[in-house]
């Protein structure tokens, strides 16, 4: 669950990215965040994962107030997170099996549970045969495919995806987004920010706009592929 | 922290040499040139300061016991030198021993000058070695007063000068060493601070997925280690053979170099052990350390 209670931030440049906002997404939640660049979609996420504090207001991340989250804690707050960013960000020197695995090591999970888990997750997502490929040697939807293996993981309450389908085939986007319901519909939260109102409107769904700083309209829309 | 996972971290060090072998090679580059030089400075350093205490040790003060003087007098005198302040040896040299040396060294019509000489010319004396030069005058002066003796001839002139080359020696020494090391450690430093910097990005994605600063830092901390060592081991065996090869130059090639007490410089092995625990020791910390720092500052997202 992620809550927002009249949070403001204000950058040291003086910028307002955010003016008391007000939000709260439940568990089991699939939520778009769309909104003009500029608009405080990646403020919104940097709280999130407290990689940034808000200037005033309080942020509530599966149980943390991340107000009083001590930096050395930090980790704890991101093992119940999965981010897939917009430019995939996997480790280059890993191969697609050691990038999945590499969270469950962070977590000193079981070798023997990371043996069945990674092979699973990876086949999830469709890329079973890849596994021992490096992150160059993959297509930009593969890529994206792998970010979102190792996202999904730790079996995180929550998954935020920043821009997923900015650098990937238009085609493949609804690959992705497609992937991203299957998962929440096993449970996980989805935070997916997008500027692509078009993958927007075919899903459909809880719809969040920021503008200027603020929340300017928070609904839930039925989707053109729903209608259909 | 369980051990697996440890073991997986070490491992990760381990083999982060080979997949980033560029920054790598340029690291171990950097710290084996690094090291060569403030080893091969303070090798030399050493090698300088032995040598001058050489030359101090064969300076000499010779006492000339006064002609006639019976041996139970000069058994008498050899006591009061050795229990004398800063004596380091006695050794009697006879008149006898003396003309016999100095005929040798002569030449045939040298010779002949001296047929006319009914009787040794030459007086008995002590050959006297002093602890400290520093006090060769002082020393000199107490052994006058002694009885029995004639006069004394000390090199006092060269003392002081042995004693202000080892000053100098000592201050640039020090200096040359310090600033190597100075300039060393600022060049790893950039070095090291270069190749984390080239993976920053990977260090950014580990703190998105929740590692640890503890857990980022073992496999640089790891990869700088080995990097160090066998940079300090590369570094050990050229020092090994460049300085038995000059060692050889000058205790074979420069006969003349002995008289100035070349002999006494340090063999290799007797220094073998301490060069390798330096270079390792220095390697290996500086290259965790430097690395795990340089580490730190991409920690902080």
């Amino acid at each position: 669950m992620v809550e927002f209670k009249d949070v403001s931030v204000t950058y040291s440049s003086g910028v307002d990215a955010l003016n008391k906002v007000n939000l709260r997404i439940n568990d089991g939640d699939f939520a778009f965040v769309v909104g003009a660049s500029g608009a405080g979609k990646s403020t919104l996420i940097k709280l999130v994962l407290k990689e940034i504090d808000a200037t005033s207001g309080t942020v509530l991340v599966n149980g943390f107030n991340l107000r009083k989250l001590r930096r050395r804690k930090i980790p704890k707050l991101r093992r119940t997170i999965g981010v897939v960013f917009q430019d995939f960000r996997l480790i280059p020197t890993m191969t697609v099996y050691e990038n999945v695995a590499f969270v469950l090591r962070v977590i000193d999970a079981p070798a023997k549970y990371i043996r069945s888990r990674v092979p699973y997750v990876i086949s999830l997502v469709g890329l079973s045969d890849k596994a021992k490929a490096y992150p160059t040697e993959l297509s930009g939807g593969e890529q994206q495919r792998v970010a979102l293996a190792r996202a999904l993981v730790n079996d995180p309450k929550l998954i935020i995806a920043d821009e997923p389908t900015g650098n990937i085939d238009p085609a493949l986007s609804y690959e992705i987004v497609e992937l991203l319901k299957g998962i929440n519909e096993c449970g996980t939260t989805i935070l997916m920010v997008t500027h692509e109102h078009d993958l927007v409107r075919y899903f459909g769904g809880r719809i969040i706009n920021i503008n200027k700083g603020s929340i300017a309209f928070d609904e839930v829309v039925e989707g053109s592929n729903e209608s259909k | 922290m369980k051990v697996s996972s440890f073991r997986y971290l070490v491992n990760q060090g381990v083999k982060g040499i080979w997949k980033n072998r560029m920054m790598t090679f340029a690291s171990f580059c950097i710290l084996l040139v690094s090291l060569l030089m403030v080893g091969i400075a303070v090798l030399l350093e050493m090698n300088l300061t032995k040598i001058i205490s050489g030359i101090e040790n064969k300076s000499e003060v010779v006492v000339v016991i006064k002609d006639g003087t019976s041996q139970a007098d000069i058994d008498k005198l050899e006591q009061d030198l050795k229990a004398a302040v800063n004596i380091n040896s006695v050794s009697f040299y006879s008149k006898d021993a003396a003309w016999k040396n100095m005929m040798k060294d002569m030449t045939e019509e040298e010779k002949d000058l001296f047929d006319y000489a009914d009787d040794n010319p030459l007086p008995d004396t002590f050959k006297v070695t002093v602890k400290d030069i520093k006090r060769m005058g002082e020393t000199t002066t107490q052994i006058e007063t002694f009885a029995n003796v004639d006069s004394t001839q000390s090199p006092t002139e060269l003392a002081d000068f042995l004693i202000s080359i080892r000053r100098v020696l000592t201050i640039v020494g020090f200096a040359v060493i310090m600033a190597l090391v100075i300039v060393s450690l600022v060049i790893i430093s950039n070095t090291t601070r270069a190749s984390v910097f080239s993976r920053r990005k990977e260090i950014n994605i580990m703190k998105y997925v929740g590692a640890t600063n503890s857990f980022i830092r073992i496999p640089f901390f790891v990869e700088g280690m080995i990097v160090g060592i066998v940079a300090a081991v590369a570094a050990l065996l050229l020092t090994k053979f460049s300085y038995e090869g000059v060692y050889n130059v000058f205790n074979n090639d420069f006969g003349l170099w002995k008289v100035l007490g070349v002999q006494n410089l340090y063999k290799f092995g007797d220094l073998y052990l301490y060069v390798a625990l330096a270079y390792i020791g220095a390697g290996a910390i500086i290259g965790a350390i430097g690395t795990s720092i340089s580490t730190g500052k991409h920690l902080k997202v």
